[in-house]
């Protein structure tokens, strides 16, 4: 495994820290939804209307309550996953309301595209979740589509998944259907197995509906990011330092939250900061700045002892262009060698956030192996140094047909499933792009994909569930 | 008595160089019928390395390794069907393999050399740096008609031409058909020099010596 | 050209409220008439800046900078100036609908159109559509500008829509919708009048429908 790197000194990290405190206590931060007010106050906060002014000492106690660790339990144990640590995962992209296809053309995202990325991420051996939210499907009514979506999940796939947060009682509804899964809520409290997306509005707010996903998922034990995403320029300061503050505050202010309701919950410090695009005023995220954010934030994580989340391949290209290319591996790279643990929107974004792609899915799928395969580094052992074989070949001959040279190649090389290496008569039979061999290979891959049984009582049981809440919720 | 052909192909499939030599002893000294030892334990063994490289199972280092163990093996039958006068295993056409004068490079032809070898093809890999002589002298002792010549610098290149210009001197340039290829070389160069083919890479080599002794 | 109304020009350009201020209040005090102060010292360069701004050479804080300074000066001049046609371009009373906290893309709509000559009433985030409506009923305005930038509540434009038509309010004023997850589809699904794309777009769509 290769090191993390910082990119902060340890006085710019104190630098932050410092002037964090100062926001949290002297501007505060707004939470709308009053249940959390109250919290705040019961721990002896001070609130002005809806605005909490922190004590230092607290938050800084509460922080440290939550897990530098922790597992993430799939249906599939060989699926779990430590959260934390040097370790990195992949999943696929959140929340886009539309589809690019391979053309550009623009449309709604439906349920159709929902179960065929969640398959996409299912069969993918470089992404290690099926993530939560891969698109907004909007041929599903909103009050039913955190259980459709959720549904999409555990059919599809034995990868670990992502829930609601949107409002307490959608948060619990998932919480249940994962319990099931699972064998019950005390198992579940034991073994977190659901993980959800809380973002704040900043600067320096949170709403109702991630209020409510909040403490329904803290009271559960389910482990959380606590995201924020400042634009730098219109909705935080447009100096970087000063932006990452922003977050920072509103960050620690969550986490505060989720540690006062239940202490040891766990959390995940997620940024998703980036830059306003000051020709447009639109966010813009494929590009340097965002990749600091990012960096900083696996590193501010990192001094609180708590897992990050950041980074992804992100881009604001409208196709799978070069462009997309570019801006995605410079994302994803730098999130991973920085030491990001849980790496939301590794595959499919479009138009920062905006969109999802399936031939966009694949190339960051590729870029995840090879981004993997980078992190991963050198291995040092004798044999690798390779001593034996190098005098057994000596000077002028090749490695070819060295069985040192077989059994090594596989285990060294990352293979790549989208690039192309051929020679260029190969190439020219066919000319096809990085974009064009992207929508065979998705096609190909969801053509022969088979989704893991699952349990034929256990999905009764879900099926019943979600029968019961649909008819309870369309009334 | 099949069972040692099994464990022949399974050697070639493994690349396991001392086994395929080793097997082919054990035919010998048993007397086991040659020609069959060959079709159904080495020349099984490599197709179906061959089958696995165009499926893209199989990479390099395995078909280069079955190559090399199913030659090491083969030739030593090859030796008693010789001696004994037995009749020759019927391959799919000789091809002789070398890198021009001038040029020392190896690691492309090799590599070409085991995939004609896992398709089927009889090659006799003279190795680096040879002249046009040797080239014919090699086809003539085996009775080879295609010469395949390598080429990986932009100096050396010529030396293709130059082995055409002597089998025209020679007034025998219709008895052989000759191949190029290498990093420099070209579809134009290759017409050029009026060359009966040219291939950019391994795979490409197979598929055009199977149109020229197909 | 007065050398004070270059000064103007030139706190405009510069985004600078305060200088602005002082030499608007000075070109005042020389008797310079306002309506000459507005066409030469203020609108004059501020039709730069746009053009400047579409060409990609200046970037949105210069041009909201700009727009403050013209504020200010205009401030300055509304009290001695009862009315100006500058101030006739049109009203248009703006938010964000219920359940959406977002302020930044509304924000900079209005503060465009504001520099543009028009009339803003901002009603802030988290809009009910009653509110809406009681606005319309009471203000008048020429154009209701909806935002949404979140899947779940671009749904809360069409029933603001749709209490517009209870109200029988819907064929006095224009409604326009934005947001990142807005489409033209959506737009005329709910039949809006016009979708801002953005923010030049929006600026276009808005001068169309007030000059009609």
């Amino acid at each position: 495994m290769l090191p993390k790197f910082n990119i902060l000194t340890e006085e710019q990290v104190q630098a932050i820290h410092e002037n964090t405190m100062k926001i949290m206590e002297e501007v505060g931060v707004e939470f709308s939804y009053d249940p959390a007010v109250e919290v705040f106050k019961k721990n002896g906060q001070k609130v002005e209307g809806h605005r909490v002014f922190f004590d230092r000492k607290f938050v800084e106690e509460m922080v440290a309550k939550a897990p530098a660790q922790f597992v993430l339990h799939a249906r599939n144990p060989e699926n779990n996953l430590v959260c934390g640590g040097e370790n990195t995962i992949y999943m696929p992209g959140y929340g886009a309301p539309f589809i690019h296809d391979a053309n550009g053309k623009r449309r709604n995202a439906t349920l159709n595209d929902y179960d065929n990325f969640v398959k996409l991420a299912g069969a993918s051996k470089n992404l290690h979740m099926t993530g939560g939210n891969v698109v907004e499907p909007q041929d599903v009514p909103d009050e039913i589509r955190h259980l459709k979506m959720l549904y999409s999940h555990i059919t599809n796939s034995d990868k670990c998944f992502m829930g609601s947060s949107s409002g307490y009682e959608k948060a619990k509804d998932v919480i249940e259907l994962t319990a099931i899964l699972h064998g019950g809520l005390d198992v579940i409290k034991e073994k977190p197995a659901l993980s959800c997306l809380v973002n704040s509005v900043t600067p320096l707010k949170f709403d109702d509906r991630m209020l409510g996903g909040l403490m329904a998922y803290a009271e559960y034990g389910q482990p959380m990011v606590i995201a924020s995403l400042v634009m730098s320029g219109s909705t935080g300061p447009a100096s970087l330092a000063g932006a990452l503050s922003v977050q920072n505050s509103e960050v620690l202010a969550g986490i505060t939250l989720t540690q006062c309701i239940n202490p040891g919950t766990p959390v995940i410090y997620g940024s998703t900061s980036a830059i306003t695009d000051m020709a447009s005023g639109s966010l813009s995220i494929g590009n340097p700045e965002c990749s600091l954010f990012t960096s900083a934030s696996a590193q501010m994580a990192r001094f609180y002892g708590v897992p990050s989340r950041g980074g992804g391949g992100l881009t604001d290209s409208k196709i799978a262009d070069t462009q997309a290319g570019y801006e995605s591996m410079m994302t994803l790279l730098g999130a991973s060698t920085t030491g990001i643990n849980f790496v939301l929107h590794s595959a499919g974004i479009l138009q920062y956030y905006m969109a999802m792609s399936y031939e966009k899915f694949m190339v960051d799928d590729e870029i995840a192996g090879m981004v993997g395969r980078y992190i991963r580094g050198m291995d040092f052992t004798e044999e690798k140094l390779a001593f034996d074989v190098i005098k057994a070949v000596g000077p002028g001959g090749h490695y070819l047909t060295q069985k040192h040279t077989r059994k090594n190649f596989k285990v060294e090389f990352f293979r790549p499933q989208l690039s192309d290496r051929q020679s260029y008569d190969g190439w020219e039979n066919g000319e096809l792009d990085a974009n064009a061999r992207a929508t065979q290979r998705w096609q190909d891959v969801l053509e022969n994909y088979t989704p893991p049984a699952l349990d034929e009582k256990v999905k009764a049981e879900i099926d019943a569930f979600i029968e019961k809440r649909i008819s309870e919720l369309k009334k | 008595m099949s069972a040692i052909f099994d464990e022949i192909r399974e050697a070639v499939i493994d690349g396991d160089e001392d086994l395929a030599i080793e097997l082919a002893e054990r035919v010998i000294e048993e007397k086991l019928d040659l020609v069959e030892a060959i079709e159904k334990g080495y020349i099984s063994g490599i197709e179906e390395v061959g089958a696995s490289w165009k499926a893209g199972e199989a990479f390099l280092p395995d078909v280069m390794m079955a190559a090399d163990a199913m030659k090491s093996g083969m030739s030593l039958l090859e030796a008693e069907l010789a001696r004994t006068g037995g009749e020759e295993h019927e391959d799919k056409g000789k091809i002789v393999l070398g890198t021009v004068e001038g040029d020392i490079h190896d690691i492309g032809k090799n590599i070409v050399g085991a995939l004609l070898t896992a398709a089927g093809f009889k090659v006799y890999d003279i190795g680096i740096d040879q002249k046009a002589e040797d080239f014919i002298k090699k086809a003539d002792e085996v009775g080879a008609t295609v010469l395949g010549a390598s080429s990986l610098l932009t100096t050396t290149m010529r030396s293709q031409g130059e082995l055409i210009e002597y089998l025209e001197e020679k007034g025998i340039r219709d008895k052989y058909k000759v191949i190029i290829g290498g990093g420099p070389t070209s579809k134009k160069w290759s017409e050029e020099i009026k060359a009966d083919g040219w291939a950019e890479t391994a795979d490409e080599a197979v598929d055009l010596c199977r149109e020229l002794l197909g | 050209m007065e050398n004070i109304i270059i000064e103007i020009q030139k706190g405009i350009i510069q985004g600078d409220a305060q200088r602005t201020k002082e030499k608007t209040t000075m070109a005042l005090l020389q008797g310079i008439d306002p309506e000459k102060i507005i066409e030469e010292g203020l609108l004059s360069p501020m039709v730069g800046i746009g053009q400047r701004f579409r060409a990609g050479e200046l970037f949105i804080p210069d041009v909201l900078m700009s727009s403050r300074a013209m504020h200010a000066s205009l401030y300055i001049i509304k009290a001695n100036l009862e009315q100006s046609k500058f101030f006739d371009k049109g009203l248009i009373v703006i938010g964000t609908v219920a359940g959406d906290l977002h302020d930044i893309g509304k924000n900079m709509i209005s503060m465009f159109l504001e520099s543009q000559g028009y009339n803003i009433i901002d009603l802030g985030i988290d809009v009910p559509a009653s509110t809406f409506v009681e606005a319309v009923k009471v203000h008048k305005p020429d154009i209701l500008a909806l935002s949404a930038l979140l899947t779940t509540t671009v749904s809360e434009q069409q029933s603001v829509v749709a209490k517009l038509k209870e109200a029988g309010l819907r064929d006095k004023v224009k409604v326009i919708v934005g947001g990142g997850p807005v489409t033209i589809e959506f737009a005329e699904s709910i039949g809006a009048d016009g979708f801002g794309n953005h923010l030049f777009d929006t600026i276009d769509l808005v001068k169309r429908l007030t000059e009609n």
